[in-house]
């Protein structure tokens, strides 16, 4: 569970309103992929990674990101109930597709600076500690069902 | 081990930060400390609530350091052996709160540059601080 203050809610909820769900999971997947290069293991299928043009290019990476923030979204509608949220992606995330649940937190660390990349003076750190409250509490919910 | 092209990649963005060390400094250690108190523990003599002279003193001195290193990219062990002393021997810094400190940096650089922070200033700006911070924990055992 997240514990937010009614002030840290009202900033996620107002920065988030702001935020063009699809470009930036985009953005912040094709980061990740950049910024960390190991992480590029999980996603062989997705053809040219070669560089960063290619990845920040690549229609599937933004396809993934969109669909990856779009379960975030779904997050912060839920932050009392992050664990029931996403049970099954944990399950999924585990059994399934085999990643180490440190990959959850830098890509929440990366969907933070893409967050301030985007609002800029405007993501004050305040704003910066509530989200990163927010992007730890989905990356312990995806890592709960890990066994 | 940084390329040619991240070398020049984390010196461009030092151009934009130098002159402005002490309210850089600053900011980074609002962050840090906003968003991940605990890293307060290492600045007692700061206070709870430390002020913005003290922020911009200590902020300052730190980002200076980051300006040494930043002119010793191929030499770090040697330009920074003095700051690794002092962090094994007084301050002994956990090596898990240098990612904290780097995510607040990548942070302030994003904030400030926005569009000027490409995807591979990021990759050579994490590259580059994650190695300052191996450098400064090296001596630890």
């Amino acid at each position: 569970m997240v514990h937010l203050t009614a002030d840290e809610k009202a900033a996620v909820t107002a920065l988030w309103g702001k935020v063009n769900v699809d470009e930036v999971g985009g953005e912040a997947l094709g980061r990740l992929l950049v910024v960390y290069p190991w992480t590029q293991r999980f996603f062989d299928s997705f053809g040219d990674l070669s560089s960063p043009d290619a990845v920040m290019g690549n229609a599937k990476v933004k396809a993934h990101g969109k669909k990856v923030l779009n379960s975030f979204s779904d997050g912060l509608k839920n932050l009392d109930n992050l664990k029931g949220t996403f049970a099954k992606l944990s399950e999924l995330h585990c059994d399934k597709l085999h990643v180490d649940p440190e990959n959850f937190k830098l890509l929440g660390n990366v969907l933070v600076c893409v967050l301030a990349h985007h609002f800029g003076k405007q993501f004050t750190p305040q704003g910066q500690g509530a989200f990163q409250k927010v992007v730890a509490g989905v990356a312990n919910a995806l890592a709960h069902k890990y066994h | 081990m940084l390329s040619a092209q991240e070398r020049a990649r984390v010196a461009q963005v030092w151009d934009l930060i130098a002159g402005h060390e002490a309210s850089f400094g600053a900011e980074l250690l609002l962050r840090l400390f906003t968003v991940y108190p605990s890293t307060k523990s290492y600045f007692k003599h700061l206070g709870f609530c430390p002020d913005e002279t003290q922020l911009l003193t200590h902020g300052q001195r730190m980002l200076e350091a980051v300006g040494v290193a930043v002119q010793h990219m191929d030499n770090l062990r040697a330009a920074l052996s003095p700051l690794a002393d002092l962090h094994a021997q007084v301050l002994r810094v956990d090596p898990s709160n240098f990612p904290l400190l780097i995510q607040c940096f990548q942070v302030v650089l994003a904030s400030h540059l926005q569009g000027e922070f490409t995807v591979e200033m990021q990759a050579a700006w994490d590259k580059f601080l994650t190695g300052v911070a191996v450098v400064l924990t090296e001596k630890y055992r």
